[in-house]
């Protein structure tokens, strides 16, 4: 639409902006002030905007051995982490397909993260960090392939059959997460897999299908079909078809439902928490610094809150341009 | 697409949708027509429809009904507007749009039980906005039951408006630009270019941010518990919350389950022009 060129009314957009990402933001600034003070500085009667700043926090949330050890290692991790995120962020220049870096980056972040605790004494918290990972890449992996598949599926196939499928699929979205909590736990008792990844995953991803297939539906929706009729009078079969022509085309969309899956993912509280037993996630570690009047809770509270939602964030705000480009190419249409 | 082939691609999604959703959607249809607690948990007595019968005699669960539906109507316009106002002034600039829709996704991205925490210490005794409410307008802020449904609602408020912005930003994006192209020419105003063309192609992502948050409003839970920290006096019982309560508190597993039951009906009653739209849609012959 027209951009208006008058400075005054301009000046006012930026800073209505600039107020909104304050409100925006403000609450987890203050998390992260928090989780670098002391108790006695947090537990302040008028909030302290300075004070002076401790590590103690993280440390006691994070390793079982003293930071002053510590450090040498820290040191080289922070000099791993910043030459993989280098390497990432030039892929463009890198003489190689652009998603090979990523992965190659990705792939040797998960050794660092599975070696570190071989050289140094981690809390428990480092364990629930693991746990998440493995759980939401899990979940990802799995909910993104049989999603496409079935999305692809119903976006193609007009009957009545998939309209009972995506009806279905609706009624087990819409069901309270309290109603699983009984039968999930028993499925896990019954079949000897309770407190293992395996059974959090697949749980998530019978969880999220519904949103998956019905997301990656309406993109699919979008694609015409002689774009595929093309590739299989070329003598494709579907399936090949459909991985080397659709998908790729696919990508902004398939991004897209993957982030929110894997928000969905992450995020889980509920089902993690009754599944698992010493295996927890982040999200059921948090919850144990919530409870209790001891004061050094609200300290530790806000470090692990911002270990939690750094990870997440640094990964949505890296993928951000496809994210609305996805949403932007009609997935949202339906 | 052949029958087959549709099989094969759709089998392994609802092999394992049905394999492991089945058996809690019958489990609560199953156990809502018994009288079970966490006493009689292997001989559940048969009861009919005696528990939805309870419930809706239940002015305990009339009055959580009321508060989510004064929930759903306060906070899903207040999202829409404001995502539609950010959406509308991000769309004005280009210059550090990364940076504010980075800023925005924080709020939305943030683990749920840690992102009312952190908003419930902002208000809290000694928090910023406590305090600053106290210096600036010499007002004193106690949790009651008229500040904790407005904190409630105004923290859906925070967390959600960033979707709907970045839902209707994207679709901002792709605003057809021959109709833009003609109403410039015609001299029509940026009120009237929002009004004849932007408005009208964002309608069905009104409906889709529409649909997304009363479902999720409807079952608004982790800011409930955390935000009223399980205290009754607040007033501001969510039907998730109730339904929580007759579980856990009550051990009333069978009305609970008849409580759930009657959620995803009602979800649905919501949901029907939406499912009418998607059945044309799937039977046209195309």
């Amino acid at each position: 639409m027209t951009r208006t060129s008058n400075p005054f009314a301009r000046l006012l957009i930026y800073v209505a902006l600039a107020f909104f990402t304050v409100y925006n933001v403000l609450p987890f600034c203050w998390t992260i002030l928090n989780s670098i003070k002391l108790p006695k500085d947090a537990n302040a009667r008028a909030p302290r905007f300075v004070f002076s700043p401790t590590g103690e926090n993280y440390s006691e949330l994070w390793l079982n051995m003293s930071p002053q050890d510590f450090a040498p290692y820290g040191l080289l991790l922070v000099v791993i982490i910043f030459v993989l995120f280098v390497i990432g962020l030039s892929a463009k220049r890198i003489p190689a397909p652009d998603s090979l870096v990523y992965i190659g980056c990705i792939f040797a972040g998960v050794l660092v993260a599975l070696w570190l605790p071989e050289v140094v004494n981690t809390a428990e918290f480092y364990d629930y960090l693991i746990n998440s990972v493995i759980v939401t890449m899990g979940t990802l992996c799995i909910s993104l392939t049989i999603g496409a598949l079935a999305g692809y599926g119903l976006a193609r196939f007009r009957h009545v059959i998939s309209v009972y499928i995506l009806v279905i699929a609706l009624a087990f979205r819409s069901l309270p997460s309290l109603a699983l909590v009984l039968p999930f736990y028993y499925l896990g008792q019954l079949s000897g897999l309770y407190d293992t990844h395996i059974l959090l995953i697949f749980c998530l991803v019978a969880v999220n299908q519904p949103f998956t297939i019905w997301m990656l539906r309406s993109f699919f929706m979008e694609i015409p079909r002689e774009i595929e009729e093309a590739a299989m009078i070329d003598g494709a079969g579907r399936l090949r078809s459909f991985v080397s022509v659709i998908v790729p085309i696919m990508w902004p969309g398939i991004i897209t439902t993957g982030l929110f899956t894997l928000l969905l993912a992450y995020n889980d509280f509920l089902l993690a928490r009754i599944l698992t037993q010493i295996n927890w996630t982040l999200p059921v570690g948090i919850a144990q610094f919530t409870g209790g009047e001891d004061p050094g809770h609200v300290t530790l509270a806000a470090a692990a809150s911002v270990s939690t939602t750094l990870p997440i964030l640094v990964v949505i705000i890296f993928f951000q341009k496809y994210l609305i480009r996805g949403l932007a190419s009609g997935a949202v249409k339906g | 697409m052949k029958r087959g082939a549709f099989a094969a691609f759709v089998g392994p999604s609802v092999f394992i949708m049905l394999a492991l959703m089945t058996l809690p959607l019958l489990a609560s249809i199953f156990l809502g027509l018994h009288y079970i607690t966490f006493r009689n948990l292997d001989e559940p007595v048969w009861v009919g429809f005696q528990n939805y019968q309870e419930v809706l005699a239940d002015p305990e669960f009339w009055d959580s009904l009321e508060f989510t539906l004064l929930f759903i109507l306060a906070a899903v316009p207040a999202r829409v507007i404001l995502g539609l106002l950010f959406a509308l002034l991000l769309d004005q600039i280009t210059r550090m749009r990364g940076l504010f829709i980075a800023a925005a996704l924080v709020p939305f991205v943030m683990t749920p039980v840690v992102g009312t925490l952190i908003f419930r210490d902002m208000f809290d005794r000694g928090g910023p906005y406590w305090y600053w409410m106290q210096q600036l307008f010499d007002y004193r802020l106690f949790m009651n039951s008229t500040t904790v449904p407005l904190l409630i609602i105004f923290h859906s408020i925070w967390t959600a408006t960033p979707f709907a912005m970045i839902v209707l930003f994207a679709g901002l994006q792709t605003l057809p630009q021959e109709s833009l192209e003609a109403a410039r020419v015609d001299g029509a105003s940026w009120f009237r270019q929002l009004w004849h063309v932007a408005i009208p192609h964002l309608r069905s992502l009104f409906v889709f941010i529409g649909l997304i948050s009363i479902m999720d409003s409807y079952r608004v839970f982790d800011s409930v518990f955390v935000l009223t920290q399980q205290n009754p006096i607040f007033d501001s019982e969510t039907i998730m919350y109730y339904n929580f309560q007759v579980a856990l508190s009550f051990g009333r597993l069978g009305k609970a389950n008849a409580m759930s039951v009657l959620t995803v009906i009602g979800i649905f009653v919501v949901l029907i022009p939406f499912l009418v739209m998607t059945y044309r849609e799937q039977t046209e012959e195309s």
